[in-house]
């Protein structure tokens, strides 16, 4: 069991890297090309988003954008206060959480029952990537026929003229077609995954006389852990940020059960217009979304630098 | 055609173009407009896309004739927030199209952006006067007849579409006037897996304009000096009625809570209700490749209000909202005059003449839109276009619009349970009048 300990970063050992920085001061020039297309790619739009967000940006003022009335924190106590933000989060959140939960045991077991080989494992392996592949627009557009009043899910589970499409069952179907959508991700990280173990340790696992749960167990699950929270965590970024799915599948004005924060940003863009009160929502959904990935960073300390070091220790 | 031939086209066109040019050089356009191009922003059409695209290029050709040598660029969005997107990034940057094309309920936001030419004597002279519209088709073009920003292209009222078969079949001779009246023949025809009304619970749209209609009938415009009256009893009316049908009155297919327009369109199409309220003109290319091809006629919407045998005290017969869409010039357009030059010349008598014949989109200008008058076929939709009343010129409509349709996409769900509830409608409906009066006090 050591081997899996050194697989996955150590605690950093303080002050290990610190011989090296003192001989020569690292190039940090090196970075700018790097920085500057960070600055330009993330750090100037998030700025004017920030900027908005501050603005009582609307369809009157936005031909002068830079002088529309500054209401400072007004958009953010709106948006906190008057709008369905909270309850929009509430969807978000709890729909990726559930749609993780069920994918993520899918996405193991498909990597699994793939591990090995058997005829046609090429072919049940592409199969798998189908959903993966498909534009969320195409997966949006069939799932809404399959879920119409009249469609084939009410056909084949007897619940005939049951709503899916609004109403509290569309909550459901939204997790379903998430878990749908995201599974092969996770299987695709589990199967890389599963490639990395070191054939030697399943002999050691068998010499040991460890049986196929046993060694599941306390081998293979445990040598998964890090891409499966990887997968996870992408997961969960993945459906609270998803708009296109729930855009289409749902249509706006969207049914309470499945407004959720994409699309409740877009309808206060680009149907209310407005725009700072928008882009105060979604500088809170960015915040939202940044607690799991600090979270994740934190656990895999990939946020120290300590990487390396942590691994040769 | 030979190569002969083709050789002989092109230098009388050759000599036509020059001829026009000289013509041109002496009177109208002295200047040279050689490379100058004005930019048109029309929506997408999806049922003519190859019409369009040459339709575009005859424009394009005509012009450069008649300006000595400025072309037309056009380019497509698909639906009104991708084109409020292009207005944005062309504000801010300065540059875009000099001529945007906007669906009527949509240009009291984009004439609230201020990003368009308020229409002076002078200019409405230079596309061939304010005289030549109809006067019901101006009814979107500014909140005053001193504010215009709209200039009226094309007029696409909403009529229903009826069964004549199963109406026979029933003994019924024409659709009722009053939403009562067709609610009692719907109820006539429903049987046997055909039901009375074909109407699209789902669609983005559709639901406020009945609501609009009805309240409008019984002489609730919705929006009056700046105040939201989604509370007035009329609405509630209006919307009991219109969610009835489905789960009170059982007219409409069950199924139909989750239709789009185009759905509600097929089920008419495959013969399985004998109504299809709230549909235009350009619904008669589907419907006249489906079954009921032949067996169908359009009629005008019920201008009587629910509850009602005549029209009340204060109450408007509007038929259908005003729709179609206008054209307006960018304020930061270079070529102002050229771009209303190409104004004048889609509004023309023989370009309107063209664009009905081709999209199936009706006149805006008198002079061609009384010679239609007196097509049959078109008897029903021309008298629409004439009984449509604009919806209320405010910035803030979009939002109310969204909030109308709110209420019927949150009332959904409980209509399955066979009733409308009355409660629940009534916080509903609340809400709306909540969020509409918060819209229209941010207007300015």
């Amino acid at each position: 069991m050591t081997a899996v300990k050194t697989i996955w970063p150590a605690p950093s050992v303080p002050g290990a890297g610190r011989p090296a920085r003192a001989r020569q001061p690292r190039p940090l020039w090196l970075l700018a090309p790097g920085v500057t297309l960070m600055a330009i790619v993330i750090g100037i739009p998030f700025g004017v988003a920030v900027v908005i967000s501050l603005l009582d940006l609307d369809q009157y003022t936005f031909r002068e954008w830079l002088s529309a009335p500054f209401i400072g924190l007004g958009n953010y106590i709106e948006a906190a206060q008057r709008s369905a933000l909270p309850h929009a989060v509430w969807v978000s959140v709890s729909s990726a959480v559930l749609a993780t939960v069920v994918a993520v045991p899918l996405g193991v077991l498909g990597a699994l029952t793939t591990q090995d080989r058997f005829p046609g494992r090429g072919l049940v392996r592409s199969l798998y990537l189908i959903p993966y592949v498909l534009p969320a627009f195409v997966v949006g557009t069939v799932w809404r026929v399959i879920l119409q009043p009249d469609g084939v899910a009410n056909h084949w589970l007897g619940t005939d003229g049951a709503l899916w499409l609004n109403g509290p069952r569309s909550y459901w179907a939204l997790i379903v077609v998430q878990v749908w959508t995201a599974w092969p991700l996770i299987y695709l990280l589990a199967l890389a995954g599963l490639q990395s173990i070191d054939p030697e340790l399943h002999e050691a696992a068998a010499l040991d006389g460890a049986g196929r749960g046993a060694k599941l167990r306390y081998v293979i699950l445990p040598m998964l852990r890090g891409p499966i929270s990887l997968a996870a965590i992408i997961t969960v970024l993945h459906v609270v940020n998803a708009f296109t799915l729930p855009f289409v599948m749902f249509g706006v004005p969207s049914p309470r059960d499945v407004e959720v924060l994409p699309v409740l940003t877009y309808v206060e863009s680009f149907q209310n217009f407005r725009f700072g009160l928008s882009a105060a929502m979604a500088v809170a959904s960015l915040v939202l979304i940044l607690i799991p990935l600090l979270v994740y960073l934190r656990a895999v300390r990939l946020d120290t630098g300590a990487d390396d070091e942590g691994r040769k220790g | 055609m030979t190569a002969r031939h083709r050789l002989i086209a092109a230098a009388a066109a050759l000599a036509l173009s020059s001829a026009s040019l000289a013509a041109c050089g002496d009177d109208a356009a002295p200047t040279d407009n050689t490379g100058k191009v004005v930019n048109v922003l029309v929506q997408a059409n999806t049922i003519y896309p190859d019409q369009q695209r040459q339709w575009w290029a005859d424009v394009s050709a005509k012009f450069k004739t008649l300006t000595g040598g400025a072309t037309v660029a056009y380019e497509t969005f698909a639906t009104p927030n991708d084109e409020l997107t292009k207005i944005q990034t062309s504000v801010l940057s300065g540059q875009g199209p000099d001529v945007y094309s906007l669906g009527t309920t949509f240009t009291p936001t984009a004439y609230s952006t201020g990003a368009f030419l308020e229409l002076t004597a002078d200019d409405w002279g230079k596309v061939g006067g304010r005289d030549k519209f109809l006067p019901a088709t101006l009814g979107l073009s500014g909140p005053d007849a001193a504010h215009e920003v709209g200039i009226p292209f094309t007029s696409r009222p909403f009529v229903m579409a009826y069964n004549k078969d199963l109406l026979a079949a029933a003994g019924i001779e024409k659709p009722a006037d009053s939403w009562d009246g067709l609610l009692a023949q719907a109820k006539q025809l429903t049987k046997g897996g055909t039901f009375g009304l074909a109407v699209a619970y789902a669609d983005g749209f559709d639901p406020w304009k009945f609501i609009w209609a009805m309240a409008v009938q019984a002489g609730n415009p919705l929006v009056e000096a700046g105040t939201a009256k989604l509370t007035d009893p009329t609405v509630k009316a209006a919307y009991q009625t219109y969610l009835g049908w489905l789960a009170t009155d059982k007219v409409v297919d069950p199924a139909a809570v989750g239709w789009k327009n185009a759905q509600a369109i097929a089920a008419f199409g495959e013969g399985k209700a004998a109504f299809l309220p709230m549909v235009s003109a350009t619904s008669k290319v589907t419907l006249d490749k489906s079954s009921v091809a032949g067996k169908y006629a359009y009629a005008l919407m019920p201008t009587i209000p629910p509850g009602a045998t005549a029209l009340p005290a204060g109450g408007i017969g509007a038929s259908s909202i005003l729709s179609g869409d206008n054209l307006v010039v960018a304020k930061y357009s270079k070529n102002k005059d050229l771009a209303l030059e190409l104004v004048k010349l889609l509004t023309s008598a023989e370009m309107q003449e063209k664009y009905y014949q081709t999209f199936g989109e009706l006149p805006t200008g008198k002079e061609y839109a009384q010679k239609l008058q007196s097509d049959p076929a078109l008897g029903a939709i021309v008298e629409s276009a004439g009984k449509a009343k604009g919806t209320p010129f405010s910035g803030g409509w979009s939002q109310v619009q969204l909030a109308l349709v709110n209420v019927v996409v949150q009332s959904v769900p409980n209509l399955a349970k066979g009733t409308v509830d009355d409660a629940a409608l009534t916080a509903l409906i609340a809400k709306a009048q909540t969020d509409a009066q918060a819209a229209l006090d941010k207007a300015k």
